[in-house]
């Protein structure tokens, strides 16, 4: 035998091809072989394969081959299906095809022309496994996703393409970059061309002469040619221990003829694996201390903030939310014909006129004003009304006081008794003569009437209903369920007359003469807490399904399902949720875990008071349906349309990882503070160990002698001293109590100047804090950095602590808190020379007291244009009657935490 | 008298702290009196209360089931006035033993049995607290204030068990059997812990006496003495309640079958719960045996330290004890300080601490969740539970992996400092 190297250059020698054909390697072949039988297949008629198998961008789901395009042994179609996924199939299957197909013999010979030789010299470098894990994988999918995305969503047309050129420049992509890093330029005269653009000129020219051929997928096909020279794509190579195992696991070598082993490779593989190069990564990191404890914790505190804000703003695209549906079975909304109409309409008018008559009276009697509307004269009509139609009645007087307000009434209320029930259950159903928004709720009060008189004719119910009709919206619900419990406070009398378990409220609003255009439902109760979602749906439900009236929430009566408008109402809900405070009269009863919504008619329309009677009727028969309470669905939930939600799961990483930085950067400063404060040591990894393991030594260690541990461990760990950190820090958390006294208990006309003197305080007790702490004054020793550092450790430690706690129960209130305290992450004495040290601290102290809680609360009250007293009284009246706790985490969470950063900041300067 | 000044103000702030408040907070020792984190069946005031006001009326305190502990503590309070009215004298009652319990601590931390004993002598005994500031974490530790204020009876087997060990430390053997049949007596378990303590008080008996009595002789008087003390105990009780197998069954039988099944912070009550009932008597078995069974294993293998048997006897007792609660836990946590000296061999002390301060703040938040707010269910608190235990054990593990490392560096004191790998 010759060598071929050895003959002669012959213009065609036929022996030197068969040989040549005789020694391809095996995926070659196959592909060769596979290009063919599509060629054959396509000669039938009955089934087309190129309509079957060719790219076609429209025919691509972006979102699944995305999916795949990650995932690189994921290609084959049949790993899609076996992964159970039809539709994945269908969808996918044809990026990996479409280099198989061509249209006809002259189109399927050129290719096979040209990818031979290519083919056969890449198999013959990178082995017959990697090649088929690539051909199969990203090498054919990542061009035709290019291609796709470029042809779909920039041009937006839809060209199929299909055929092998596709790899044949994707290899010459590749080569050309070899090329280029061996010989980098060709002259053509005076001028030098890098060589890596000749796959582009081969591009062109094929253009120009064949007009059918795609050039944008062929230029796509050189960028990724390109990129896989260049080595990106290594990652996608499969590891070459779990080839070595396959080969041997199946002795492929031995059963398959014209196998490249792994072994059998010309040249080496692509150089170190990803892998070996992580590891030494992270040996060097816990080599560089620096990097370590210094510039890592602050890059990982930063993402999670990104991520954190970046995860809820995902949260209302179609992925990320659900639609919602009715989990409790027994529910039933809207199965019911609801036979509330005609001759109560002509009784609804009867009530009303007798009840205006009143009110007149009232006005007329005594001061114009629409609060007198709980005057005895209304309470004993009511009362009447409901004796007359059979019910049980009794009233309650009670009395809160709140920031030197008064605020007294009298509680209306009746029972029907279930005829089908023992008294143990029991729905309500509230009219307060005052919606949330202070409006004299006469329709609203009269529907309810009515209700009554009708629901009480009725022989199928289970469940007791209690009509209930408060003053207003803010006190009245409040000082009825507090009694209902035998909880109310001396100043509320307790109720003669008593029912079951109560399974569910509703709030009837109806404030206005007009027809109305739909429901809007308010769901958000105190400390943000949420009715069952089964509520809510059935509410939406029964008035847009069974009614045909619409439902809205968080006032976004118009909403076009646009995610700025889905955004817009999660918003909406997020800051109720997060302020705490009650959305109206139904809000007193989530505390006692009874669900309720109010429902308010909204808009100009068609709708009458009938029709919202209807609603309510039908709401009442789906909670008289229940068999045990609310309890199948969420009780965690954002909603961002009357029919889309997020639950908790979805939802609940976004405050949790913005917790979750606090707590990071904690436990870096932890780790750093062990170090030698000068940080002239460089320590190996078993240090770091040993600094950690003193967790919870505290106080005392000051008296550890130090130096003789130092020597013990051979290396020079600092020995923390705690005592005075830890107090600090304690001292501050408690300093909270005080304001936190002051808001919620002094007279409402100095609430404004309270907060101006907090701005003051907020100003002056930082520096004069650090002052302190830096110069000693004689009580103590000044503080050295470590100390600094142990400070802002245990701060944000306990700010990570409470916000992820607090997320759990009041997801918003933990967000916002978070997001408005996590430049406390960042912020840190500064040190350096004087000129920098000033300004930069006393920058940094300026917009630091710019995001101060008083600050803020300033800020907010010039945004929404309500007073800060206004803000104030209802946040000590929500603190006194409600039992909001919102302070509590302003004045004792946030507050101790800012005042420790500004603190931090405020050291620097002395 | 630096030292002495130093203690007082010690003791001093940690008595005025607890009256401090209870003065501002008059609510606080009711609410965590009704905690099931610091109250559990076996050591509820409240129960106290119910079987005090039935003892006062001569009706027999174990009637109706509320109340199961021993009945020897009624007389006890019987004579303090009425807690309704008078909260405060309670109140300072529950802080000076406390104050007590700490003195004791801070004896048995100046005897240095803990870095230098008959058959050890630790490597690092320079690096240690000195009793004042053992008895400050104790003090100071929020659980062991918590406990205090909830006026908690666990505070008297601690008592007992602390001045059980605290006699042993000192070489007076007999008190501390006494002392060790009043805690078994009032809670039953602490005679697991007889068998370390014994060991302990022969230790000191050897290395005093230059003539040591045998140990199989040393041990049955001991045994003698600690039984009679519990018979001694029993029979006064009998005196009080009149009849035996009543407070017997009430009592102990409480402890050992376990029949409430009140949520608390540790692993039995969600088994039970979910256990057929078939298979209760099998796994009561199982797992008083598996609590007993830390005895043997951990006093054989560290015969050298038997204090330390003694303080991760008292982790492995916050861990699996039928009805545990935090004042187990701040009992654990008051004898580790003692070990200051195994801290630099312990490794996992921060992720430990860290999920004990998680578990303390979402405990309580999941309760809430569950039992008030409805919108959780018992799962969120029993997987906090779970964390709790697991800090503990962490805690517990990590505290033996050090005190055997110490031990191996002491028997090779060529390889100190080499790494190790735990397997």
């Amino acid at each position: 035998m010759t060598t071929p190297a050895a003959l002669p250059p012959l213009p065609f020698n036929p022996g030197r091809v068969r040989s040549y054909v005789l020694r391809l390697p095996l995926f070659t072949r196959l592909v060769l072989l596979v290009i063919l039988v599509f060629w054959l297949l396509e000669l039938q008629t009955v089934w087309s394969v190129v309509t079957w198998g060719a790219l076609i961008p429209n025919e691509i789901n972006i979102g699944t081959s995305m999916f795949l395009l990650g995932t690189p042994f994921a290609f084959e179609p049949t790993v899609a299906s076996r992964n159970g996924s039809g539709l994945t199939l269908v969808i996918v299957y044809r990026l990996n095809t479409y280099p198989l197909i061509h249209t006809g013999f002259f189109h399927a010979a050129l290719n096979v022309l040209a990818l031979t030789p290519l083919l056969e010299r890449f198999e013959a470098e990178h082995g017959t496994l990697t090649s088929i894990a690539l051909f199969v994988g990203p090498l054919s999918t990542f061009p035709g996703g290019l291609y796709t995305v470029i042809e779909r969503f920039l041009l937006k047309s839809n060209t199929q393409v299909i055929g092998s050129s596709v790899w044949v420049f994707l290899l010459l992509g590749s080569e050309a970059i070899r090329t280029f890093k061996s010989s980098p330029y060709f002259s053509l005269g005076p001028y030098k061309i890098p060589t890596w653009t000749s796959p582009l000129f081969a591009c062109a020219v094929l253009s120009i002469l064949v007009s059918s051929a795609s050039f944008l997928g062929h230029i796509c096909a050189i960028l990724i040619g390109y990129l896989f020279g260049l080595g990106y794509l290594k990652v996608f190579v499969p590891p070459e221990k779990v080839l070595r195992w396959i080969e041997g696991k199946l002795n492929l070598l031995g059963r398959l003829p014209h196998y490249v082993s792994v072994d059998q490779k010309t040249f080496g593989r692509y150089g170190v694996l990803p892998s070996v190069n992580a590891a030494a990564t992270i040996r060097s990191l816990r080599n560089n201390p620096q990097f370590l404890f210094g510039r890592l914790p602050n890059i990982l505190s930063f993402l999670c903030i990104v991520v954190g804000v970046a995860w809820l703003l995902l949260l209302p695209l179609d992925e990320y939310s659900r639609q919602t549906y009715i989990s409790e079975n027994a529910l039933l909304p809207g199965q019911v014909h609801a036979y509330f109409t005609g001759s109560e309409q002509n009784i609804f008018r009867g009530y009303k006129k007798e009840l205006q008559g009143l009110i007149q009276d009232g006005r007329e009697q005594g001061p114009l004003n629409p609060a007198v509307v709980s005057t005895p004269e209304i309470s004993n009509k009511i009362s009447s009304i409901l004796r007359d139609a059979g019910l049980k009645v009794a009233t309650q007087k009670y009395e809160y006081k709140s920031a030197g307000i008064t605020y007294q009434g009298e509680n209306v209320y009746g029972i029907i008794h279930a005829p089908r029930g023992d008294a143990t259950e029991a729905i309500v159903l509230v009219a307060a003569w005052k919606t949330a928004d202070d409006e004299l709720n006469l329709n609203g009060v009269t529907l309810a009437l009515t209700l009554a008189r009708y629901f009480k004719r009725w022989s199928l119910w289970s469940k007791d209903i209690i009509l209930v009709f408060p003053p207003d919206s803010k006190t009245g619900t409040q000082a009825w369920i507090d009694a209902y419990h035998d909880l109310h406070p001396a100043s509320v009398q307790p109720l003669p007359l008593k029912s079951g378990a109560l399974q569910g409220a509703l709030v009837i609003e109806y404030p206005f003469e007009h027809h109305f255009r739909s429901l809007h439902i308010v769901y958000d109760g105190v400390n943000g807490q949420l009715p069952n979602l089964d509520l809510f749906n059935t509410a939406v439900a029964i008035a847009s399904g069974q009614m045909g009236m619409g439902a809205n929430l968080q006032e976004m009566l118009q909403h076009d399902n646009s995610y700025q408008d889905r955004l817009k109402t999660m918003m909406r809900s997020m800051t109720k949720q997060g302020l705490g405070y009650a959305t109206g009269a139904h809000s007193s009863f989530m505390p006692y875990h009874i669900d309720a919504i109010t429902l308010q008619p909204k808009g100009e329309g068609w709708e009458d008071e009938m029709a919202l009677g209807r609603t309510i009727e039908s709401l009442c028969r789906s909670l008289n349906n229940l068999l045990e309470h609310l309890h199948q669905s969420f009780f965690f939930y954002l909603l961002m349309q009357t029919n889309r939600f997020v639950s908790i799961g979805t939802y609940l990483p976004s405050a949790m990882l913005i917790a979750g930085n606090f707590t990071i950067m904690a436990i870096a400063l932890w780790m750093r503070s062990g170090y030698d404060s000068d940080g002239k040591s460089t320590l190996g990894a078993g240090s770091s160990e040993t600094g950690t393991s003193k967790s919870d030594e505290k106080a005392a260690s000051l008296k550890g002698p130090e130096g003789d541990q130092a020597n013990l461990n051979g290396n020079t760990v600092a020995e923390r001293v705690l005592a005075l950190p830890l107090t600090l820090v304690s001292g501050l958390h408690l300093l909270g109590l005080l304001p936190l006294w002051t808001f919620n208990t002094i007279f409402h006309q100095y609430f404004l100047f309270a907060t101006y003197a907090f701005v003051l305080v907020d100003l002056l007790l930082p520096l004069t804090l650090a002052a302190w702490l830096s110069h000693g004054l004689g009580v103590s020793k000044p503080f050295i950095p470590q100390q600094y550092l142990l400070v802002k450790s245990f701060a944000l430690l306990i700010l990570g602590l409470c916000l992820s706690t607090l997320a759990t129960l009041n997801f918003s209130l933990s967000f916002m808190i978070g997001l408005l305290s996590a430049p406390l992450s960042f912020v840190t004495r500064v040190s350096g020379s004087a000129s920098t040290r000033y300004p930069v601290a006393v920058l940094g102290l300026v917009l630091m007291n710019l995001l101060s809680p008083p600050a803020v609360l300033l800020g907010g009250s010039w945004f929404t244009g309500v007073s800060i007293e206004t803000i104030l009284t209802q946040a000590a009246f929500g603190w006194d009657v409600w039992g909001m706790w919102t302070q509590v985490v302003v004045w004792c969470v946030w507050w101790p935490a800012w005042l420790t950063g500004c603190v931090l900041l405020g050291s620097s300067l002395f | 008298m630096v030292v002495g000044r130093r203690k007082a103000a010690v003791f001093g702030t940690a008595f005025a702290l607890r009256l401090i408040l209870v003065y501002f907070f008059p609510s606080l020792p009711d609410l965590l009196t009704g905690r099931v984190e610091v109250s559990t069946p076996v050591n509820s005031f409240k129960r106290l209360q119910e079987g005090l006001h039935l003892y006062m009326r001569n009706v027999s305190p174990y009637d109706g089931g509320v109340f199961h502990q021993a009945p020897l503590l009624l007389p006890l309070f019987s004579l303090l006035p009425n807690v309704r009215y008078h909260p405060i004298s309670t109140a300072i009652f529950f802080a000076i033993v406390d104050l007590v319990n700490a003195h004791a601590l801070a004896k048995i931390s100046e005897s240095g049995q803990s870095v230098q004993s008959r058959l050890h002598s630790a490597m690092r005994k320079n690096i240690r607290w000195d009793g004042t500031t053992v008895a400050a974490w104790f003090l100071f530790n929020p659980f062991t204030i918590a406990t205090c204020l909830a006026r908690s009876t666990s505070v008297f087997t601690t008592s007992g068990i602390l001045f059980a060990v605290s006699n042993a430390v000192g070489g007076n053997s007999l008190n501390a059997m006494l002392a060790l049949g009043l805690a078994s007596y009032l809670a039953l378990y602490p005679a697991l812990l007889f068998v370390p303590l014994v060991l302990l008080s022969y230790d000191q008996r050897a290395e005093k006496t230059p003539q040591p009595p045998s140990i199989s002789h040393f041990v049955a008087q001991h045994v003698g003495i600690f039984v009679g003390s519990i018979a001694g105990l029993l029979g006064l009780s009998v005196l009080v309640t009149g009849n035996f197998w009543e407070f017997i069954s009430a009592t102990y039988g409480f402890h050992l079958l376990v029949p409430d099944l009140t949520p608390n912070v540790g692993l039995w009550w969600y088994f039970f719960i979910e256990m057929f009932d078939s298979f209760r008597e099998f796994f009561l078995g199982v797992f008083w045996l598996h609590l007993a069974s830390y005895v043997g294993g951990l006093t054989t293998r560290l015969r050298r330290q038997p204090l330390f048997v003694i303080t991760s006897l008292l982790g492995v007792f916050a861990i699996f004890k039928p009805y545990p609660s935090i004042s187990d836990a701040s009992l654990f946590f008051a004898t580790l300080p003692l070990y200051r000296h195994l801290f630099p061999f312990m490794r996992y002390t921060f992720f430990a601490v860290s999920a004990l301060l998680y578990s303390s703040l979402l405990g309580p938040a999941f309760y809430h969740l569950w039992i008030y707010a409805g919108s959780g269910n018992a799962n969120f608190f029993y997987a906090i539970t779970l964390v709790w235990s697991l800090g503990l054990s962490v805690l517990l593990a990590d505290s033996i992996f050090a005190a055997i490392r110490d031990e191996w560096e002491q028997d090779h004191p060529e390889r100190r400092g080499e790494e190790v790998k735990q397997v």
